[in-house]
């Protein structure tokens, strides 16, 4: 006789052989303990158990029906292990940011520190890989540290401190023009990339916490991108041109959830 | 799970058959509407489907099939903008789901019903899960993505509650030790 047999036994009202149960109690401490003179809490679970229903006719036929719908690009890259489709999305986070400086490397590269540089890559490259992974995981747990929306939005708000310390001594004596253009370049850079990530979700109704990871993993590959790509410091075109990225993304994968909550 | 990955499309109903008493009832302890719960099996399922590949042979399933019912439940609550955490005064909490009719429930099991509503999340979830749904405390703790010995704290924690909200009196331990288990007297 196990713990499973002992509820079960409760849940069906049954009565059970006392010196088998007593057998178990001795060897299993959760059941003595749960058991120990209070044998009514049991059989009130037991009691509280919600009755079985039966399902509609068609329950399975319309389950069969969903699942053979389940075909095409978005079907196969969905059903692909969440190590390959972390890899796959991750692989093209990067390669918007290499085609993004291989396109224009900002002039004063040669200057910019290599400290903050690397400072820059490892932050923003990890919390990238976390969020994505967190956001294709299968078990991904909500309340998570990696998804509590106080952490994913500190994680947002990064690019607008950045935005206050100019790299080089050129970069400061740059004015606030051409954000526009740096929002344009960053938001077709990181296109892809969500095309990819809204692909390879197996939600159909994006969650709360897709919409947080979404807007890191594409809000910061965009800012990191366009650190590579942009000398500008001036503080006004990097918050309005580079870190407002993120709350696009978060607008944009709000709207999304909005519209397909609509939809259901 | 494993004849399923490798194609064979009747594992899917016997995978259907297996779990979906268990996956219902689970849901339909917070929903109390057989539409929604009946849904969000359905969707369970064919998350289950996408994620397939994701399932390593030999690993138990059950676990793992909880653990996305809960997320997709989690989630249905939020949209909603529901609590799943209910209160005492909360008058839903009052009025569990009945079943069909005819199907009666005594007081006492309303009584406890409420009494696992009242319970914080994290401690109704594990008693419901090892309770109703059959999972043993490792698998639990697989479901809820948590150590062994997190979820039987937690599961301690909710008996004392349910106890002290259903006017159990928790009896002194060397009282208990002599007077000795009434696990026999299970009706």
């Amino acid at each position: 006789m196990d713990c499973a047999e002992i509820r079960d036994a409760f849940l069906r009202g049954e009565t059970l052989p006392e010196d088998r149960v007593q057998a178990h109690l001795r060897v299993c401490p959760h059941c003595h303990e749960l058991f120990e003179g209070h044998v009514a809490l049991g059989q009130r679970l037991g009691s509280a158990a919600t009755p079985e229903l039966s399902l509609p006719d068609d329950f399975f036929a319309q389950l069969e029906q969903k699942v053979s719908a389940e075909t095409g690009m978005r079907a196969w890259l969905r059903s692909r292990p969440t190590r390959v489709r972390v890899l796959l999305v991750s692989t093209v986070a990067v390669a918007a940011i290499t085609i993004g400086g291989a396109l224009h490397l900002r002039p004063d590269f040669a200057e910019y520190p290599s400290s903050r540089l690397a400072l820059l890559l490892g932050v923003y490259l990890l919390a990238v890989l976390v969020a994505v992974q967190r956001e294709l995981s299968v078990s991904s747990r909500p309340g998570a540290f990696a998804t509590k929306p106080g952490v994913l939005a500190g994680t947002l708000l990064l690019p607008f401190l950045v935005a206050f310390v100019p790299p080089t001594e050129a970069s400061m004596q740059h004015g606030p023009e051409g954000a526009l253009i740096c929002f344009s370049f960053g938001a077709l850079l990181t296109l892809p990339l969500a095309a990819l990530l809204w692909a390879c979700d197996r939600d159909d109704r994006p969650s709360s916490s897709s919409v947080w990871l979404s807007a890191v993993a594409l809000g910061l590959t965009a800012n990191l991108l366009l650190e590579l790509h942009c000398a500008s410091g001036n503080a006004i075109h990097l918050l309005l041109g580079h870190a407002s990225l993120s709350l696009a993304w978060l607008a944009v994968w709000a709207a999304l959830r909005g519209l397909k909550a609509r939809a259901h | 799970m494993a004849a399923y990955v490798s194609g064979e499309q009747a594992a899917f109903r016997e995978l259907f058959q297996r779990y979906t008493p268990l996956l219902q009832r689970a849901m339909l302890r917070d929903l109390r509407s057989a539409e929604e719960a009946n849904d969000l099996v359905q969707q369970t399922f064919l998350h289950l489907h996408r994620s397939r590949l994701d399932f390593e042979p030999g690993r138990k399933l059950k676990p793992w099939i909880f653990t996305i019912a809960l997320n997709l439940k989690r989630e249905y609550f939020r949209r909603t903008k529901r609590r799943q955490e209910t209160s005492l005064d909360d008058d839903r909490a009052a009025e569990p789901f009945e079943g069909p009719r005819g199907q009666e429930r005594s007081d006492a099991a309303r009584e406890m019903t409420r009494a696992l509503a009242a319970l914080p999340v994290d401690h109704r979830e594990v008693i419901e899960l090892h309770w109703f749904g059959g999972l043993s405390f490792p698998e639990v703790a697989e479901a809820v993505g948590s150590t062994v010995a997190a979820v039987k704290v937690r599961a301690h924690r909710g008996y004392v509650a349910l106890r002290a909200r259903l006017g159990e009196t928790v009896p002194d331990p060397e009282q208990a030790a002599s007077a000795g288990p009434e696990v026999g007297e299970v009706p």
